[in-house]
């Protein structure tokens, strides 16, 4: 327990998170190429990052301060399939968004468009569709920017800040958010960019020191393993079954694999992962980007096993309510292991790891809602600064929700919160990929498909009990339908969304069901920078 | 087949690469087991870890060989670069 507030860390984590905050506002300026009145401007940073900009943006968008705080703290609880099937999954997305992210570049680039949903309005010629598609994105984004927050008040807890009343509890994730709020709404998209070199530098350095410290301080490698192992073949109190699995049995085979493949191909479906996409500079930047990123996959892999030497640590995870909360394994191993400074230090990298890919999701979300909620249904003639005020206000409603979202709900789901998410906007993939590559799928075709597979995938996670506390959504692992295999549920709603798409195109197809118009042409897949028809980047001004 | 046969050789090779860089790390039954260790961690852990760098590598090759053949096109087409002034 921690209740005195610990100066040290706080007075670090305060510097670190001031200095963060004038970048913030100071980005509204870097590489300025005109007005921020654009979405274009606002909302992609001008369209302009090349590769390096990119695998800071990038790197600080996907590994967010929920795979800092919950990966470990997975594996911390139950081991290797709730945790380390991480690795396997960072590894395989990037040849998959090898494959087909460029051709959306070059689509959007042609057509201007700034969402995912926006490629299917043009691909399919149906509004229900997009809006199926943006409100899928929102619906993810949300409790992914709750997880943030999450990881925030587990730092902020550690620290000992938190009194006995509400609002002393929230009140430092309230300031750090308004601080986030206001400078994502002057600054759009090239604020998170700016920070994520901070966040970034910040991060490797933390990983690579405990991964060099700790073990010397635990006693090695095969001590902290060891001590995993012995946690796991524990058998739990109330179910009898072992704790969690060190290395999964003949078993867990398939829920291993299927999680790491879900997650991967959900992984750029995200809203905020295509917004970073489309703010590059050319074609090729998220190729290249494909290749480099890996660096981030290997930090991951370290990261998770902090949850390990957390174990070995025997660290302390009762949380001010006095119930044991996994999410603080890492906090608490921070701040038991290491002097005060460093866990400042670290400390400090989750919360502005919290805060890059939390201002980017909200870009994400107040895009869609701009463009296909609000432009496509309630105002078609507003203009680009319309967008762009829209746009603004959006992401306030955005983290507001957000943040009602995190006060109000039970902490040890966060992760499977997420996952849930992940169930959802693996179904936008048939829709976006597919149509990336052939217009052959039948519009309502792909908005059943969608539609059975959500509710299919909403109610078998409900259906998931946690056997400890009898909660709903205990759980992303469901048995195959007919069968005694558990798999991920995205990956199995996902194998019910194309079969449903592929009938029902071929009855639609044979009714002469009309299709929508597809205001696309096969060149624009591969159009780069340059090309007739593609807008150019506007230089930034040379200060 | 005549469409299949129409794809370049290049297409053909990054395919397989990428084929490859997604399926291999799936296959958990090929590395679930705990020898051998190495540096105190079990072949289960460091094997996968490793897949960060092969994948990287089979990645990069695709990336370097399909640059060249887009390169190629464009040039036929008559399309000027799109890197001219730099990337950062």
């Amino acid at each position: 327990m921690n209740t005195k507030v610990d100066w040290v860390q706080l007075i670090i984590v305060v510097v670190i998170f001031a200095g963060v905050t004038a970048m913030g506002f100071m980005a509204a300026r870097w590489r300025r190429t005109g007005n921020l009145d654009t979405l274009d401007e606002w909302g992609l940073g001008g369209r302009g990052f090349g590769t390096f900009i990119t695998w800071f943006l990038l790197g600080g968008d996907l590994y967010t301060a929920y795979t800092f705080i919950a990966v470990p703290a997975a594996m911390y609880a139950t081991g290797a399939i709730s945790g380390f099937f991480a690795v396997p999954y960072t590894i395989v997305a990037y040849p998959i968004v090898f494959v087909f992210m460029a051709r959306l570049w070059s689509v959007s680039h042609r057509h201007g468009y700034v969402t995912p949903a926006d490629f299917v309005q043009g691909r399919y010629g149906s509004k229900l569709l997009s809006l199926a598609v943006a409100v899928t994105g929102i619906l993810a984004l949300m409790p992914y920017i709750a997880l943030q927050l999450v990881g925030m008040q587990a730092v902020f807890e550690t620290m000992g800040l938190g009194g006995n009343n509400t609002l002393a509890k929230d009140l430092p994730l309230l300031i750090a958010f308004a601080v986030l709020a206001a400078y994502t709404y002057s600054s759009g998209l090239r604020a998170p960019a700016m920070i994520a070199f901070v966040k970034d530098f910040l991060i490797y350095i933390v990983i690579l020191v405990a991964i060099f410290y700790l073990p010397h301080v635990l006693g090695g490698w095969d001590a902290i393993f060891h001590a995993a192992q012995d946690k796991m073949a524990k058998p739990n109190q109330v179910t009898g079954k072992p704790t969690g699995s060190f290395i999964p049995t003949d078993a867990g085979y398939v829920s291993y694999w299927t999680l790491g493949l879900g997650s991967a191909m959900a992984l750029f479906m995200y809203p905020h992962s295509v917004t970073a996409v489309l703010s590059t500079k050319t074609r090729n930047v998220v190729r290249r980007n494909a290749a480099i990123l890996p660096a981030y996959s290997l930090l991951l892999g370290l990261l998770a096993l902090l949850g390990f030497m957390a174990i070995k640590a025997n660290v302390n995870v009762k949380g001010l309510d006095g119930l044991a909360n996994p999410q603080l394994a890492i906090p608490r191993l921070f701040d038991q292991e290491f002097p005060s400074w460093f866990a400042g230090i670290a400390f400090a990298a989750i919360a502005v790891g919290a805060l890059v890919p939390a201002a980017i999701m909200s870009i994400a979300a107040a895009n869609l809602f701009t463009r296909n909620i609000y432009r496509a249904f309630i105002k078609p003639s507003a203009t680009p600064a319309q967008e762009a005020k829209v746009s603004k206000l959006a992401s306030l409603l955005v983290k507001v929700g957000a943040l009602v979202f995190v006060l109000g709900m039970d902490k040890t789901i966060a992760l499977n919160l997420q996952l849930l998410g992940g169930i959802w906007i693996l179904q936008t993939f048939p829709a976006i990929v597919v149509g990336l590559y052939t217009r052959w799928f039948h519009r309502y075709a792909l908005l059943a498909g969608w539609a059975v597979a959500m509710v299919f995938g909403t109610v078998s996670a409900y259906n998931v009990v946690n056997p400890a506390t009898k909660k709903h959504f205990g759980g992303s692992l469901a048995n195959i339908p007919f069968t005694h295999t558990p798999a991920y549920i995205a990956l199995t709603a996902f194998v019910i969304n194309v079969i449903v798409v592929v009938v029902l195109t071929f009855v639609l197809r044979a009714a002469k069901v009309a299709d929508g118009q597809d205001t696309t042409h096969p060149s624009d897949y591969t159009a780069d920078r340059g090309d007739p028809g593609v807008a150019d980047v506007i230089e930034p001004a040379k200060s | 087949m005549s469409r299949l046969s129409a794809i370049r050789p290049v297409y053909w090779i990054s395919g397989v690469l990428l084929v490859v860089a997604v399926v291999v790390p799936l296959l958990v039954p090929t590395y679930a087991k705990k020898d051998p260790h190495l540096w105190g961690f079990p072949f289960f852990y460091w094997y996968q870890l490793l897949w960060v760098f092969l994948s990287a590598i089979l990645v990069s090759i695709s990336y370097r060989l399909l640059r060249a053949e887009e390169r190629r096109r464009r040039a036929e087409q008559g399309l000027g670069d799109p890197e001219k002034d730099g990337d950062q």
